[in-house]
């Protein structure tokens, strides 16, 4: 078999420095993948020996997109490990915080990073408006800014945006490529939410910043509780944070979710074939409690898309591997063992041993996992949440698919667009209950300790759901110093390389039996890759000293 | 400290007035031997011929200086530092003489009713008394000389007047026979004067305090007047016996004499190592401003001979000589004469750069003259022909201030200005050296009628805005000539946010907020919005390196209006690993392509640190596994200006807090370069990278930037003194622990760790996500993030003690 050797570095549209390898038969299919991660910092290293209470604005700084998830579960992990019960109005706040992010994440990814896999503009050109306005009813009882009008008008700035030059995306992409399915009136649909996307995310980020100071990097969290008392007990604050977000829903219900269901219209036979479909091997830890017993997500672990039999998620089972890996056991300084790339600049893969990403290998009792909005979706979903199964329904049933066809690409963007709109939803709920705090003379904001007066060694984890997967955090204190901090981060699940097992990670699985049009414009990688919403500088962490076993973390 | 400054006329003048601006504290007292105010020498002609009294020609001196008249200095006491005059007695802590000079007389004219010098108020008034009926007999051709002449060829009681010269030629003798025939001419016409050329006074008879007459070698005169213009001599007969002296006063190049206490300056003091005494008034106008420099303490500015700068204005025609120092007899000379216009421009050259010149009635440039004598740059005399007639603004007013006619106009026209007391703010025209004084009175009374009443008036920063605000405009339209790729004109940015349903009033009120953060008038606002649809003419690559994209990240998400993700991603970026769609070899090319093809013409934003250890291999970019060090020298190369953005690329951020796991530096350490712009931040704000931009494209240089070359407009403000909780820091109010009283109250975070007094950026200003707040509203504090080494010194929530490590 006459195999041919692709290296695509960068891979842009996503966070960080990642590097995909793939060998394509004669038909151009893909038969193997490598998945790299080319950039190491060692911020773990660099906590190493410091004041707990200076891991969440240190950690903080692991991620410059997912940067108030690792501030939160750096800062959760060491509360953890002093056993520290927060006041309801700061986890109330996280949550706001958390869920502005996950709403903003996502409706970036998509429109932002993502959607022009799939959009022709120049097609969009062609569109009639009237046909245009009676298309949209299709994804939609009362579509986001649908009128002949509007759409006429949307066309005219259509055609002066491309006059007007070289306008970044619409002129760099693949425009004409085979893989582009979707009509005219179909494209001018989503353009005309990509131009409403670019206002929204804006409004939406204000929402982080309200109770966070700023974002990215948001300030105002500390051990103990949150510091921005003074925004909550302001009510302007609070009903500006509440317009935010229900002027999102808005768009999410009408344009984001819609949208969504356009796709998996359009590109049916692509889910049918269960095109970016991975290992089906899927983790979510659940969490955002409120009213005492209800979850916004549940945990579980599905293996091998069978969802009849559900597993609780146990921590103990997650270990960390580093046979392909940039790093060794041994006690070697760092226990970094960087085996270089090829004289070519490839990765050396050519043995079954060679490491080749600086990811590690996480796995969940020896296995891959895949986690994110489609894992957390799927698990939900069939362990019967009655928050999140109307969701799902309504969408299977619009889009007449069934729940195994989210498990592909197009998918994975429904599940996204799922969760965001029903994640809105419990936000209005989680803020009354603040203001029902509030108003109840509840303000307290900080559980009170002195830090002088705690133990001396301690050892914490953090595991929270955050918009790309499953985020944990490990803290061993010695001394009130940090002795070891470890992290893994849905990227560093989803992008995980080999073992020596050989068994691919959940990017490399999704991409084998890839058909590439033309490997110069490698545009279906890009949409499978995308459509997990990658994030590496998340991803890369120094496996910790102690071994492989991170449950030894349990208290 | 008491200073006293012995004179009474210009530089005594100036210097009192400039060190009493510099220094109110300083107490200043003149001493004059006149018995009137001081006045302006130069406007003696005035006198003479009526036109002024003494009022019209005063000097002004600041009220708060004193001044003592009739002071005859008798005896100076060096060691106690006083200073003894006929009746009074004055101590001093710093002395500073500028008598000036004396005039030069053949004898000793004192008491002869019909002689006199040309040298004070009292000689006009003698001359002006005395002339009536006399035959005139002026002795000497300088340049003051010449304009006396001229002022008695016009007066109606003169009839004859005679010029007595020992030399063969008026004026100067480097001048050619053509030029002198011009001058010559321009006093022969009135019939009135006689010039006798290679003569000089051999006999004369007094009886009774008269001249009653005088036998020259060539003529024989009856009941002259006797003027002398012939010369002076430094007036330093009184400090012979106190001071070093030659023949001036002699003085170090700050203008200091032996007695460090003691200063000379002007026609009265001479520099000893260059054997040199001022001629000119800015000659001695410089000589104050060195002194008082070392008097002060200040800036030191020592004295140099420079270029100088003559100008004659009489009757029918103008000279103008302008000397270098180096100018030697060994000259050759280019002459370009006209005579139908009476113009002659005389070029004299020494080894092919210009040394003198001198034109009369000439239309040429003197700014560009002065600068040419002062380069070191051969003469091209087809340039200097060519230019001969470009006079487009008149005639040159003053030669200090290289003003010229159309400029007096333009400044009466645009600031509706009267008077010349009116003038002082816009232009020191007429009052440096004051010879054109009364020229730019006059032109201004004559210019009254073209002022517009309906144009408001503009002040003086009005119109050094308007000069910038047009430079700027300028560049703008020459970048936009020069860069045509992009295939934009400027409508389309417009098109653009008109597509993205951008509002012009947001536009407005966006260009309006980057304005005020980049510390420009809002006059600016015009041209801050034509360089914005400039910026995406600009090639712009921004490199991603040990990074976590939060500076990216603060543009795609964080601004409002999201104006500034327009400019950036969809114009202007055309390599961003986040943003741009082409992945892999195609993403690398469009690199390369910049690279190559757009030399010293694209701008590098840096964003996150450098990881040097293990020969750069922590980071490795492209299908050929480039390190992120190479890929960054690479693209360093020909970029116009580097950006670092964010700390990690100011010195490695948290990626290079300790113990730098990957040896990670910030970008100027690791290309070895010292004209890196940073812009830190953890992120930074956006809108001061684009304020940094426009900048670069509007003024074509570097913001000012400071020590860690931050530019000063974003980061000279202290965080902790534009801070909203500042007046609580005032009241000693403080957050004691999270959550209490003073949090809910929004108290000074001081107490908590905020790092506010270590940290300058303008953070409390700007705040973040379209204002909606920063760290320190949010009730945490300021983590210094824009500072060297935060993450190890300050990313913590403790009171910052300067070795806290050992703590």
């Amino acid at each position: 078999m006459n195999r041919k050797k692709i290296v695509i570095d960068p891979i842009t549209r996503i966070e960080g420095h990642l590097r995909v390898e793939i060998e394509i038969d004669e038909n151009n299919i893909v038969q193997e993948a490598w998945v790299s991660g080319q950039l190491f910092r060692g911020i773990e290293i660099i906590l190493k020996d410091r004041d707990p209470r200076d891991a969440g604005l240190l950690a903080g700084r692991i991620c410059g997109v997912c940067t108030n998830s690792h501030f939160r579960a750096a800062v959760s992990s060491v509360e953890d490990a002093y056993s520290l019960e927060l006041p309801k109005n700061a986890e109330i706040v996280r949550d706001l915080m958390a869920m502005a992010l996950f709403i903003q994440d996502h409706v970036v990814h998509f429109y932002h990073l993502h959607l022009l896999d799939f959009v022709d503009i120049t097609s969009a050109l062609n569109a009639d408006a009237k046909l245009t306005y009676k298309e949209a009813f299709r994804y939609s009882d009362e579509p986001f800014h649908n009128s002949y009008t509007h759409y006429e008008a949307t066309l005219e700035k259509l055609s002066k945006f491309i006059k007007a030059g070289k306008l970044g995306p619409f002129s760099n992409a693949y425009w004409g490529h085979k893989a582009y399915k979707l009509t005219p009136s179909q494209n001018l649909i989503l353009f005309s939410h990509y131009l409403e996307a670019l206002k929204f995310q804006a409004e939406i980020s204000k929402a982080v910043a309200i109770f966070g100071g700023k974002t990215p990097h948001p300030q105002s969290i500390v051990v103990g509780g949150v510091t921005s008392v003074s925004d909550i007990l302001n009510p302007q604050r609070l009903n500006d944070y509440l317009f935010i977000i229900k002027k999102a829903k808005d768009f999410i219900d009408r344009a984001y979710l819609p949208d969504t269901k356009l796709l998996a219209i359009a590109y049916r036979d692509e889910i049918k074939a269960g095109v970016g479909r991975s290992c089906g091997n899927f983790m979510s830890v659940g969490g955002y409690e409120f009213e005492g017993e209800k979850k916004l997500f549940c945990d579980g672990i599905i293996y091998n898309h069978n969802f009849n039999t559900i597993e609780d998620f146990n921590e103990l089972k997650i270990s960390e591997e580093i046979d392909r890996a940039w790093y060794e056991n041994e006690s070697s300084q760092n226990n970094i063992k960087y085996t270089d790339l090829n004289k070519d600049g490839s990765l050396k893969t050519a043995k079954n041993d060679d490491k080749y990403s600086w990811i590690k290998a996480p796995r969940y009792d020896g296995n891959v996992m895949e986690t994110g909005p489609l894992a957390r979706v799927l698990i939900s979903y069939t362990k019967e949440n009655k928050l999140i199964k109307s969701f799902v329904n309504e969408f299977l049933e619009a889009s007449n698919l069934e729940i195994l066809d989210l498990s592909s690409s197009i998918g994975r963007n429904a599940a996204r667009a799922i969760e965001t709109s029903y994640i809105c939803e419990y936000t209005f709920k989680l803020i009354s209950r603040l203001i029902q705090n509030i108003k109840y003379y509840d303000t307290e904001t900080w559980v009170k300790f002195n830090f002088n007066s705690l133990k001396k060694n301690a050892k914490g984890r953090a595991f929270l759901e955050v918009p790309r997967g499953t985020l944990s955090h490990f803290i061993n204190i010695e001394n009130k110093k940090i002795q070891n901090f470890s992290v893994i981060a849905p990227t560093t699940w989803n992008a995980t390389p080999k073992n020596f097992d050989g068994i691919r990670g959940p990017y490399e699985a999704a991409l084998i039996g890839l058909r590439i049009t033309d490997p110069l414009k490698p545009l279906e990688i890009l949409r499978v890759l995308h459509s997990f919403d990658p994030c590496l500088a998340c991803a890369v962490h120094v496996i910790n000293t102690n071994g492989k076993e991170l449950s030894r973390y349990k208290i | 400290m008491r200073v006293l400054v012995i004179g009474g006329g210009i530089v005594a003048v100036y210097l009192a007035n400039k060190l009493k601006k510099e220094n109110s504290s300083i107490d200043i007292t003149l001493l004059s031997d006149e018995d009137t105010l001081p006045y302006d020498r130069i406007h003696l002609c005035r006198l003479v011929d009526g036109s002024e009294d003494i009022e019209g020609i005063r000097l002004q001196l600041n009220p708060m200086i004193k001044i003592e008249l009739n002071q005859k200095i008798i005896k100076i006491n060096r060691k106690k530092q006083r200073v003894f005059s006929n009746n009074s007695m004055f101590s001093y802590d710093k002395l500073i003489i500028a008598t000036g000079s004396l005039p030069i007389s053949l004898f000793d004219i004192k008491g002869i009713s019909n002689c006199a010098l040309f040298r004070n108020a009292k000689d006009c008034k003698k001359i002006r008394d005395g002339i009536e009926n006399k035959e005139i007999v002026v002795v000497g051709s300088g340049p003051i000389g010449l304009e006396l002449l001229d002022t008695l060829n016009k007066m109606p009681n003169v009839s004859h007047i005679t010029l007595l010269l020992r030399a063969k030629h008026l004026y100067s003798k480097y001048l050619s026979s053509d030029a002198l025939k011009i001058i010559e001419e321009s006093y022969l016409s009135s019939g009135k004067i006689k010039i006798s050329y290679e003569d000089e006074i051999t006999e004369k008879i007094i009886k009774n305090n008269q001249l009653l007459s005088l036998r020259t070698k060539k003529l024989h005169i009856d009941h002259p007047f006797l003027i002398f213009g012939i010369g002076i001599k430094p007036n330093i007969e009184d400090f012979k016996k106190y001071l070093a002296t030659n023949i001036g006063i002699l003085t170090n190049s700050y203008m200091q004499t032996e007695d460090k206490n003691i200063y000379a300056v002007g026609e009265c003091a001479e520099l000893e190592t260059l054997g040199f005494i001022a001629g000119h008034v800015k000659e001695c106008t410089l000589q104050a401003d060195c002194a008082i420099s070392h008097l002060l303490q200040e800036e030191l500015k020592e004295f140099k001979t420079g270029t100088s700068v003559d100008m004659l204005k009489v009757g029918k025609f103008d000279l103008v000589e302008v000397s270098s120092p180096k100018f030697s007899n060994s000259y050759e000379k280019v002459i370009i004469y006209s005579k139908e216009d009476s113009r002659v421009d005389e070029y004299f050259l020494n080894e092919k750069r210009l040394t003198k010149f001198i034109g009369i009635n000439s239309n040429v440039d003197l700014a560009y003259i002065e600068t040419l004598i002062n380069s070191n740059n051969n003469v091209d005399i087809d340039y200097l022909y060519e230019n001969r007639l470009i006079s487009e603004k008149g005639r040159l007013i003053c030669s200090c201030e290289h003003l010229y006619q159309q400029d007096l106009v333009d400044i009466v026209t645009k600031t509706a200005i009267s008077s010349f007391g009116e003038l002082a703010t816009f232009s020191q025209a007429g009052r440096v050296c004051g010879r054109c004084k009364m020229m730019v009175q006059d032109l201004i009374k004559e210019s009254q009628y073209l002022i517009d009443p309906n144009v408001p008036r503009k002040s003086i920063e009005d119109i050094h805005r308007e000069e910038e605000i047009n430079k700027v405009q300028k560049r703008i339209d020459k970048f936009n000539r020069l860069n045509p790729r992009n295939n934009l004109d400027a409508n389309n940015l417009e098109v653009a946010m008109e597509s993205l349903e951008i509002a012009k009033h947001e536009v407005n009120s966006w260009i309006s907020m980057v304005t005020a953060n980049m510390q420009l008038h809002p006059n600016f606002e015009v041209v801050v919005q034509e360089s914005i649809k400039a910026l995406n003419k600009i090639p712009i690559i921004w490199l991603e390196l040990a990074d976590c994209s939060g500076n990216s990240e603060a543009f795609i998400k964080s601004t409002n209006p999201s104006i500034e993700e327009l400019i950036f991603d969809y114009i202007s970026l055309d390599y961003h690993e986040l943003l741009m769609s082409a992945s892999g070899e195609q993403s690398e090319t469009v690199l390369e392509d910049i690279i190559k093809n757009q030399k010293g013409a694209y701008i590098l934003i840096v964003e996150g640190a450098i990881p040097m250890a293990m020969d750069g291999k922590y980071l490795r970019i492209g299908a050929k596994g480039e390190t992120g060090l190479a890929l960054l020298q690479k693209c360093a190369k020909d970029a116009a200006i580097v950006l670092a953005v964010g700390s990690c690329a100011l010195d490695g951020g948290i990626v290079a807090a300790a113990p730098n796991p990957t040896g990670a530096v910030g970008v100027a350490q690791a290309l070895n370069r010292e004209d890196i712009i940073n812009l830190p931040g953890c992120p930074t704000n956006p809108i001061n990278i684009v304020g940094t931009l426009l900048s670069y494209l509007m003024f074509e240089e570097l913001p000012t930037l400071d020590k860690l070359n931050r530019p000063l407009w974003a980061y000279e403000g202290r965080v902790h003194d534009n801070c909203e909780r500042r007046g609580h820091y005032e009241l000693g109010e403080f957050v004691k622990e999270w959550g209490d009283i003073g949090a809910k109250k929004g108290y000074c975070l001081f107490e908590m760790g905020c790092k506010g007094p270590y940290a300058n950026v303008n953070c409390p200003t700007m705040k973040f996500n379209g204002g909606v707040s920063w760290p320190v509203q949010a009730g945490h504090g300021c983590m210094a993030c824009t500072e060297l080494g935060f993450a190890d010194k300050y990313a913590n929530e403790r009171k910052y003690v300067e070795d806290e490590k050992s703590e």
